[in-house]
């Protein structure tokens, strides 16, 4: 199968006459697996096929090009292939896109993360292709996630042990996913939450797909004290909640597992908790789905996963996406 | 109930994830507080402040990163280089990556049983690691040791082999407050009784038992040092309170003395009392009464003091022969007295010290520094300018107030050292950082130029390593930079194009025989980078011995006018 880099971090398949995560010129359609600026195209007059609530969090951020809304399951017909989504548990609206031609059938990944975050349409993966092109964000043995239960104590523990000391605390999470994730998993506590603008104007998305995220309002400096607080970690050093005098900091994370994190940061707690899937999800997911050749993209250390995928006797390849140019 | 090692490995890590240094002592305490034997006790403040051994055993597990990261590659049946090595990487520490291998590896998590190990044996293991011969047998120790262990049981057991802080943001301070802290007592007492033992076990152990008291000092037994604080971080407010010495381009000593036996041990507490048996000669022909010095030892030949390169040459060796011994004697320079008559007098002013110091120098003719009173900074400059032309160092400020504490006791002494050399290097390997830098390349290879030298191939050669002095933007900036210019990849290392100029700056130039320049540098920091400079703008090998030659050979001023010293 044939397919070259196009856009920032995106594929391009003259023979099928699409691209993926990334605008060409000679694609006929364009799919997007989510909403994630470095999946998305960066040339908004482009168009779009995307779930819908992968549409309308592009629109939120910005893509202002045609779009064209394709569910998952529902096939879509094109004339040298047909292209299925399938939810990959990343974000919500992430897909996995499978795409079916005469050159064999293709999976690829995008994001995402199994078991599924609990804020996402779940996860599910056709059972076999001949081709696999996997993310592999979190590919070495020293990656390993604790399950959503545990990880749920976690979080709403840090919450209440804060709150009960009379301190506040704030969550460092990524504005889109993972903001909403942590919120999913605080709702039970009903208690008001506050998030930082820019993960406010998405959160309406996920309340339009059934996904609860509790008792929340934008964040308001004069009135955040004693409120359960969402940002960005860079939100930080630009004043968020500096007015607030006793506050708890965690930051959330897949990168919070490790250690260094801590100093470069300055935190009082790291939640490991990631929306991709970890080093021995990544091997069993390939062992299962059993593909002809596997490509590995988004790592630094492709070599590592090729290393285990080659003891199960799978074939694969490094597909260097990072530091290309935009078109 | 007895503690046990896991139980003191959580406290541990509730401390490296506590902020606030007040929050951590309070975690230790309420922890030594409850533990019930004197063992314990010891060996709990023991592990968290000095090591699997104490300090003054002068042990060491000597299980450096490579024996531990190939015997756990083992245990996890996983490959060295291509699996464990990535993973050191990405985490910036060895022992951190092998706790989660342990932790998540089915293979590893097969043959782990935790068996609640206590101290003592963790104690007994370490000491068998010591004895051990050989990568071979240190690594079925740890195979057996880690069977038993809990994954943070097998990180911190690996950081104790190492010696030293925990790397936990816990420092010996912060025990000794923390052993106050737990029994009540008065912190000063605790960090006397400390600079006494030389031991944080039996600091707490006499805590405990109320017997602060009786940390007394013995004789041959070696007292933690005072030391000095770079005079740039602490401005000087009143000259006349200090009292100027010269800074010698030499080796801090402590010398204990009793008639014909002589003891002197190094900064780090060891013994090294065999490497200069003139020293011994010469104390013991002046039969002194029982005595302690703080001082320094340098080679001293046809009335100046020589380079510290050449005292180097005298320190590796045990049972130096007559040779070694003639063409580079040595001296100990007296500036300190700590006992004197029977009794310790650390606890007295400089000035009293100094007072006696002169009366036992006078009385058994042994050199000592020479002190100068300050007025302004004018005469900082003159003696720091004579110092320079001596071939000392700078200058030592000691407040005349100040009496001997160990550590680093704010403004009581400041050293002020000359401005080193500098170079303009080329950066040709970065490695990836560890410890508070891990996931960043902040360590650099730095590299001068031998395009246009017959002995070399090569157009560069690496000079030094240097992994400081530059901000967190800087950083950042070579970071991006380092992406465009990598050209090969050695795991945690980079082979990077020669684009990216340093200006380093470095204490002296040292021969070094091993490495391809046949240099090295000592303290090579980052002084500036030189966007602005290219690879043809390097500094060359010749300018490096050119340097070399310059500073060996640099006439040094003789000590017959305004010595550094005096002896009589």
């Amino acid at each position: 199968m044939k397919f070259q880099k196009t856009g920032y971090h995106g594929l391009y398949f003259p023979e099928l006459g699409i691209s993926l995560d990334g605008y060409h010129p000679k694609a006929e359609q364009t799919f997007v697996s989510h909403a994630h600026a470095d999946h998305m195209p960066r040339n908004r007059a482009t168009r779009a096929c995307a779930t819908k609530a992968t549409l309308e969090l592009l629109k939120l951020r910005g893509y202002k090009g045609s779009e064209t809304v394709l569910d998952f399951s529902e096939k879509l017909e094109l004339p040298k292939c047909t292209v299925t989504l399938y939810p990959a548990g990343h974000i919500l609206g992430s897909a996995m896109i499978y795409v079916e031609s005469d050159a064999g059938s293709l999976l690829y990944t995008g994001d995402y993360r199994t078991p599924p975050s609990p804020a996402t349409e779940g996860f599910e993966s056709p059972t076999s292709a001949d081709f696999l092109i996997t993310e592999a964000t979190f590919g070495l043995p020293i990656y390993k996630w604790k399950s959503y239960e545990e990880l749920t104590k976690e979080i709403q523990n840090f919450a209440l042990e804060t709150l009960q000391a009379g301190e506040t605390p704030i969550f460092l999470a990524y504005n889109l996913g993972k903001a909403q994730e942590i919120m999913h998993l605080l709702a039970p506590l009903r208690h008001p939450v506050m998030i930082h603008g820019a993960g406010y104007k998405l959160c309406s998305v996920y309340d339009a797909h059934g996904i609860d995220l509790g008792n929340y309002s934008a964040y308001d400096r004069g009135t955040c004290e004693g409120k359960i607080l969402i940002a960005p970690s860079s939100a930080l050093s630009s004043g968020f909640a500096s007015n607030v005098k006793k506050t708890k900091v965690a930051y959330c994370s897949g990168w919070a597992a490790n250690e260094s994190r801590r100093t470069q940061l300055t935190v009082d707690k790291l939640i490991p908790i990631s929306d991709h899937l970890d080093f021995f999800e990544l091997i069993d997911f390939c062992k299962k789905l059993n593909p002809g050749k596997v490509y590995i993209t988004h790592t630094p250390n492709p070599a590592v996963v090729q290393h285990y995928l080659e003891q199960e006797n799978i074939n694969s390849a490094y597909l260097e996406m990072e530091a290309e140019p935009e078109d | 109930m007895a503690t046990t090692f896991l139980q003191f490995c959580t406290v541990v890590q509730k401390i490296r994830e506590t902020r606030g240094s007040n929050a951590k002592t309070r975690l230790f305490a309420d922890y030594l507080a409850a533990l019930e034997t004197a063992d314990e006790l010891n060996l709990a403040a023991q592990f968290i402040g000095e090591g699997a051994f104490s300090e003054l055993s002068g042990k060491r597990a000597s299980v450096g990163s490579r024996t531990s990261g190939l015997a756990a590659a083992e245990f996890c049946e996983i490959d060295y280089d291509r699996v464990f090595k990535p993973c050191r990487t990405a985490t910036g520490s060895s022992s951190e990556t092998i706790e989660r291998l342990m932790e998540n590896i089915p293979a590893a998590i097969k043959k782990r049983v935790p068996e609640n190990l206590s101290l003592d044996d963790i104690q007994e293991i370490a000491v068998n690691l010591y004895s051990a011969s050989g990568r071979d047998q240190k690594k079925e120790i740890l195979h057996n040791t880690w069977r038993k262990m809990a994954p943070i049981e097998i990180k911190y057991f690996i950081r104790m082999l190492g010696q030293g802080s925990l790397r936990i943001g816990f420092e010996t301070r912060s025990v000794v407050a923390s052993i106050a802290k737990a029994f009540g007592r008065d912190r000063e007492a605790v960090r006397y009784a400390h600079m006494i033992t030389g031991s944080l076990g039996k600091t707490a152990a006499l805590a405990k038992e109320n017997r602060l008291d009786e940390a007394r000092f013995t004789l041959y037994t070696p007292l933690s040092f005072m030391l000095a604080s770079p005079i740039e971080s602490r401005a000087v407010e009143n000259l006349a309170q200090y009292v100027a010495e010269e800074k010698f381009d030499g080796m801090r000593a402590q010398l204990h003395v009793d008639g014909d036996t002589i003891k002197i041990f190094s900064r780090d507490l060891n013994d090294i009392t065999n490497s200069f048996p003139d020293i011994v000669e010469f104390f013991s022909q002046r039969e002194l009464p029982a005595t302690v010095f703080d001082g320094e030892i340098c080679v001293y030949k046809d009335d100046t003091i020589l380079p510290f390169q050449l005292l180097q040459k005298r320190m590796g060796i045990k049972k130096p022969g007559k040779k070694v011994l003639s063409q580079y004697p040595v001296l100990f320079i007296a500036y300190d007295l700590l006992y004197t008559d029977d009794e310790p007098i650390f606890h007295l002013k400089l000035t009293e010290r100094r007072a006696l110091l002169e009366d036992v120098a006078g009385k058994y003719t042994l050199p000592i520094t020479s002190q100068n009173s300050l007025e302004n900074e004018d005469d900082v400059d003159t003696l720091f300018k004579r110092a320079l032309e001596h071939g000392n160092e700078g200058l030592m400020l000691k407040l005349k107030e100040s009496v001997y504490e160990y550590g680093q006791r704010k403004k009581s002494w400041l050293k002020v050292k000359k401005p080193g050399g500098s170079f303009d290097t080329i950066m040709m390997y970065a490695h990836a950082g560890s410890g508070k830098r891990g996931g960043t390349y902040s360590d650099f290879t730095l590299g001068i130029s031998v395009k246009d030298d017959e002995r070399y191939e090569e157009e560069f050669i690496p000079i030094g390593k240097a992994y400081g002095g530059y901000s967190d933007d800087e950083l950042k900036r070579m970071n991006r930079m380092i992406k465009e210019i990598t050209v090969e990849r050695y795991g945690p290392t980079l082979g990077l194009l020669p684009k990216l100029v340093v200006e380093i700056e470095f204490d002296e130039v040292q021969v070094n025989k091993r490495t391809k320049a046949g240099y090295t540098l000592r303290f090579p920091r980052f002084r500036a980078i030189r966007w602005d400079l290219g690879p043809d703008d390097v500094d060359t090998l010749s300018d490096v011995e050119e340097y070399y030659k310059q500073f060996i050979e640099k006439k040094r001023l003789p000590q017959h006018k305004n010595p550094s010293f005096t002896f009589e």
